[in-house]
This record gives C-alpha cells, sequence and structure tokens, in this order.
C-alpha cells in the first residue's frame, strides 16, 4: 500500500487582498486564509490515488500559527492526518527556508512513496518547492505534471511544456508537482467535513527539527509588496455615426502602439 | 473563526459557496427562464449531503444542525435561490417528522429523504383563508382502517417533483382551523393527483401547484404525531420556513449587494465612478448592513433550534424585519445599476423576482408581529 505525502501551503485569499490607493501597501486585515489554488489538486490526486489504490495520504504544511486553521478543511478533501510545523520564521520564509523545513519534517516522518505538491504558491508562485524538496531529498523530480498513474512504485507522469508535452516514468520515490488541469478538486461534502475533526492532526515544533539557525535564514528578503491598479482612461465616442466613434478608436489605440 | 460559528459551520459554508459557484451560478439564469425542476441539480445536492443536512446521523443524516441549514441556504441563495428553495422545503417534510415522527415513521422515510432517494414537500396552505375552512378545504374523515383525505391543499412547493409530502388536514370540519392533523402521504397514493403548475414570478424552478385529494386512503400509520398536533406542526414548522427563508433573503441581499458594488466601481458618470458618489454609497452601505443585520439574527434563530431551545419568536423577529427590508434590498441595488440593472440580461431583476417570493411566501401561522407581541405581553 503506498504511503504518500502531499504539501499545501495555507495563503491569504487574494479576492479578500485590498489595495489601498493612496500608496498601492495591501490590506491584508480582512483576508481570510485559503488552500493554496495548485496544493488543492495536488491534495486531490493523493486522495484519488489512494481511495483507488488503498494506502495512506498524509498532509504537510509550514506557515504561521495561522496553518492551524487549514486543518479541517484540509483533511476534509482527503488526506487521513495532517503534520503542521507552525512558526513565526515562516513569515519572512523564502523558497529555501520553506524547502528546508518541509524536507525535515518529511525525514522525521517519513519515508514516503511519492510526495506531491501544487506547481507554485497562489501567494509567492516561486515555483522553487518541488525542486528543491527533491534535491534536498535526493528524490528524482516531475515538474508540470497534468496527469498521472503510480502503479507498482513506478509514477507514470504526463508533463506539460511550452508548446509540447512529454511522458516520464520514475521507479520509486519522487517529488512530482501537478498542475490544474490534472484534476478537479472535491467539494467537501458535509460528512466529510464533519469527519474531518475525528482524523488525527500534529504540530510539529520547528525546534524538533534539528536545523540549524542558516537553513532559517532567508535567502531572498521580501520588502513591501504592492498591488498595481489598472488606470482605466475612461474615453468615451460620442459621435452619432458608429463608423466614425470605430475609426477614432482605432486610431487611439493605433497611438498607443497597438497594431 | 466567526463568534457566531463553529469551524465546520463555516467549512459547510464555504463547501455550499465551493458548490454554488460551481454547479448552481452556470445555471441560474436559464433556470429561472425555462422554469425546468432541476433534478441533476438535486442529485448533486444530495451528493453533498444537504438533504439530510440536520437529519439524525442513525439515519443516515450529516446531523449538522440548523445554524449549518442556513449558512448552507444562503451560500446556495447568492447563485439560485430557487434551489435553496427547493432544499428548504424538502427539509421542511424532514423537520416534521424527524420532530413528529414515531420510531416506524422516522425508519421508513428519514433515511431516503436523508439520502435524497425521496424528495420532500410541506403542504399547509389552502385557497380559503384559513386551512380547514372553506369549500375546498383537505379534509381528513377517520375509518376502521385509516383515513380519508378530500379536499385541496395550495401553493405547495416541490408539488409533482417530490415522493412524500407532510399534508396538514382538517379532522373535524365543524371546528374547521382548530382541529388540524398532520399526515405523512407518499406522492403515489391513489386518489392524489397534482394540479397544474403556476405561474410564479420568481424562485423559477421551484415547482408550485395544487395538490387534489380525491378520497386518498392511507393508514392510521401516517398520522404525523397525535390527531390534535397539526397546529403545533405547522406553526413550529413554519417557523423553520421563516428562518430558512430569511436565509434565502440574506443570500439573494448579498448577491445583488455584491453585484451593485462591483457595478458602481466600473460604471462612469460625471467623469468618474458612481461608485464616488455620496449618493450610492450609501445605497450601497444601507443594503450591506442590512443582509448583515438579517444574517445575525436568523442564525441567532438557529443556534436556538440546534441548543433546543424556543425559537418561535426570533424567527418572527426575523420575518418581520426581512418582510420590511427584503425587498428593498433589490429596489435599492437595482437604483444602483439603473437602466442597465433593470435590464434582462443582468441579474438583479431575477434577484428582484426571487426576492419577493422569499419575504412573501410561507408566512408563519400568525403574522409575526402577533407571535413578538404575544411574547411581550404573555
Amino acid at each position: 500500500m503506498p504511503k504518500l505525502l502531499v504539501c499545501y501551503k495555507w495563503v491569504l485569499n487574494e479576492q479578500d487582498i485590498k489595495i489601498r490607493p493612496d500608496d498601492l501597501s495591501l490590506d491584508t486585515s480582512r483576508a481570510k486564509g485559503k488552500i493554496s489554488d495548485f496544493d488543492r489538486n495536488a491534495i486531490e490526486e493523493a486522495s484519488l490515488i489512494v481511495e483507488q489504490q488503498g494506502g495512506t495520504v498524509d498532509a504537510l504544511s509550514y506557515g504561521t500559527s495561522a496553518v492551524k486553521q487549514s486543518v479541517k478543511d484540509v483533511l476534509s478533501r482527503g488526506p487521513n492526518r495532517l503534520l503542521w510545523v507552525g512558526d513565526p520564521s515562516a513569515e519572512e520564509a523564502d523558497a529555501y527556508v520553506i524547502a528546508s523545513v518541509l524536507a525535515a519534517a518529511i525525514r522525521k516522518n517519513g519515508p514516503y512513496d511519492l510526495i506531491l505538491c501544487g506547481e507554485g504558491s497562489s501567494d509567492m508562485f516561486y515555483q522553487q518547492i518541488p525542486a528543491r524538496l527533491a534535491a534536498l531529498l535526493d528524490l528524482p523530480c516531475l515538474t508540470f505534471v497534468q496527469k498521472m498513474t503510480l502503479e507498482g512504485g513506478a509514477v507514470t507522469a504526463l508533463r506539460k511544456l511550452g508548446d509540447c508535452t512529454e511522458q516520464v516514468s520514475v521507479t520509486g520515490p519522487a517529488v512530482v508537482s501537478v498542475l490544474s488541469e490534472i484534476n478537479k478538486p472535491r467539494i467537501p461534502s458535509l460528512k466529510q467535513v464533519l469527519g474531518a475533526a475525528k482524523k488525527p492532526s500534529e504540530e510539529i515544533p520547528i525546534a524538533s527539527l534539528g536545523l540549524t539557525p542558516e537553513e532559517l535564514a532567508p535567502k531572498a528578503v521580501r520588502k513591501s509588496p504592492k498591488g498595481f491598479l489598472m488606470n482605466r482612461k475612461n474615453v468615451v465616442y460620442k459621435e452619432s455615426d458608429a463608423a466614425a466613434n470605430v475609426a477614432k478608436l482605432v486610431a487611439s489605440l493605433a497611438a498607443e502602439g497597438l497594431r | 473563526m466567526s463568534i457566531l460559528l463553529t469551524e465546520e459551520q463555516e467549512l459547510i459554508g464555504q463547501s455550499a459557496r465551493e458548490f454554488a459557484k460551481e454547479y448552481l451560478d452556470p445555471i441560474a439564469a436559464e433556470l429561472d427562464h425555462t422554469g425546468q425542476f432541476p433534478a441533476a441539480i438535486v442529485k448533486q445536492l444530495a451528493a453533498q449531503d444537504f438533504l439530510g443536512l440536520f437529519v439524525a446521523s442513525e439515519y443516515g443524516g450529516a446531523e449538522a444542525g440548523y445554524v449549518s441549514l442556513v449558512e448552507v441556504v444562503e451560500n446556495l441563495s447568492r447563485s439560485s435561490a430557487a434551489v435553496a428553495s427547493i432544499l428548504v422545503n424538502h427539509s421542511l417534510a424532514a423537520y416534521a417528522i424527524q420532530r413528529w415522527g414515531d420510531a416506524a415513521q422516522k425508519q421508513a422515510f428519514l433515511p431516503a429523504l436523508a439520502a435524497g432517494g425521496t424528495l420532500g414537500g410541506f403542504a399547509v396552505f389552502e385557497h380559503g383563508p384559513t386551512p380547514g375552512v372553506g369549500p375546498n378545504a383537505l379534509i381528513a374523515t377517520k375509518h376502521a382502517a385509516g383515513w380519508a383525505l378530500k379536499g385541496t391543499k395550495a401553493y405547495v412547493r416541490n408539488a409533482g417533483a417530490a415522493d412524500v409530502y407532510v399534508v396538514l388536514a382538517c379532522t373535524d370540519p365543524a371546528a374547521g382551523a382548530k382541529a388540524q392533523a398532520a399526515f405523512i402521504v407518499p406522492a403515489k397514493a391513489i386518489g392524489l393527483s397534482v394540479g397544474p403548475l403556476a405561474e410564479t414570478m420568481g424562485l423559477k424552478g421551484c415547482p408550485v401547484a395544487d395538490l387534489v385529494f380525491d378520497d386518498v386512503v392511507i393508514a392510521d400509520s401516517a398520522l404525523l404525531g397525535g390527531p390534535t398536533d397539526g397546529q403545533t406542526i405547522t406553526t413550529e414548522t413554519l417557523a423553520l420556513a421563516s428562518v430558512a427563508e430569511a436565509a434565502q433573503t440574506a443570500g439573494i441581499g448579498q448577491a445583488a449587494v455584491e453585484h451593485a458594488a462591483a457595478y458602481s466601481k466600473t460604471r462612469v458618470q460625471f467623469g468618474r465612478p458612481i461608485a464616488t458618489l455620496q449618493a450610492i454609497q450609501t445605497l450601497l452601505a444601507e443594503t450591506a448592513a442590512d443582509c448583515h443585520l438579517a444574517r445575525l439574527g436568523l442564525r441567532c434563530a438557529a443556534k436556538l433550534m440546534d441548543d433546543g431551545e424556543p425559537f418561535l419568536v426570533e424567527a418572527a423577529m426575523v420575518k418581520q424585519f426581512l418582510a420590511r427590508n427584503g425587498a428593498k434590498l433589490l429596489i435599492d441595488t437595482v437604483q444602483v445599476e439603473g437602466g442597465f440593472g433593470y435590464s434582462e440580461f443582468m441579474p438583479l431583476p431575477r434577484l428582484f423576482r426571487d426576492i419577493a417570493g422569499t419575504t412573501l411566501l410561507d408566512a408563519p401561522a400568525d403574522y409575526p408581529e402577533k407571535t413578538i407581541a404575544a411574547a411581550l405581553l404573555a
């Protein structure tokens, strides 16, 4: 029976984030958390594999204390157990730190036959975690996966490239990062939501992972993220002749460099 | 976690919202246009456990309670209040059977109602001003082997689609409204027929019709509660209807406010978006506040139900508040959107028609002010 792990990130719902018009800073005061979009696909794929073949799925996340809010949401979507590392260091963590923490937690709780991730997170979209995890765990890594099977310990994956696809297979444990087209994440039923409370979850103290201060120090420091506001020109062409309006619009677009 | 919702209740609301966006948003306008009963959607409601939402787990329900019910109803109504209306009327039948049914009745009906194999309907109203009075009143006559039902129930929702109805009938024509009993009647009972579907202003897709009983013979085991419990069953079940329909109203209002707010940011008048105008901001703020206050009130009533506390007065308060403010939510949001909002290619006309239904239909047994005043003056 395969033992799977799926990594996910608890991010702020971008629909709740407001941009302050005066300085374009982000107002996240009323933003709720959510499972990062691609990670929902990873959770679904891991759950489908186990539902079809048997086995177990652990879910793992590293975040601030807010990650605790994700426990029942994630468990209602299929995983059998949830492990989470909640620590203030996650606030400033870059891909290097995130991968270091996740890899240490995996070493502590593994081994796993397959590790699934989303291709990138909804907030930072570094797209580095799967590759870094694979490197730290000395495992093969398959990215941009839009279709996959797990048979007899071998993963066969269809990778989506720029203008083509390629089929790849690896034997043994691997890290796989999935795209949104791989599946349609389930909407948990009421019984699945209520059943989540009965599944085990465990906080892993970051101090128990044996990480050095260097491994918890971000290499890339994020500074004052700013919003982007699209300023519309609000031009209205009011000629009675529609053709004249179109001509003016085309001329205006051409003047903007659109041809 | 919200001060009024547990983590599970928030997740249940989130699941209902996800479901509504995925499955109801794409069909809501078409449903309003065709009025066809959405049988496939009802199956999906069952798959999400919504049809057995508060039914006890021993009968296959989710046993998630009434706060969860109103969370689901509100979030479905933000996309399609008609689909939510099907769920609400099904839930009224399930509620009555769970609340007053004996062990055999619960075992016979609740598992199928919870799983979605059986859709329920609740038949209370008649064409006369008061059930049990007038030429078309539904009369239940006792026979040695059971009861015979003759007459008509009016404005029955889920009519024709439901597999089982909880029906209020008069057991003594001389006593009229004072002698009411409730019965569980299968839709396929011999002599029971469904009248023509009523053309309704809104909530299209949730069928409304008369149920015509032509000497429908049912066994004693169909009697729900005691032979004089009909009025109690009606009063309490319609109070649940008031709370659930308040959730529909809040959901419709929320959808309208969000649409109008988004529109106001893109609609330019006098050289700037109308969202910058104080008059528009006032309309949006008032409608948003009304939705919020309604939500607090209906969640409070639902929480009382979950706690097994009396809730009729709080349900009446919610009904009264939205009877006064529900339609105004749509009048004001249409006002924000002006001529565009009035156009059928925009969603507000559908929401306008639907909110009229959720604030008018399933009136409580007495007008809400009477219930509230009676509690105050007792």
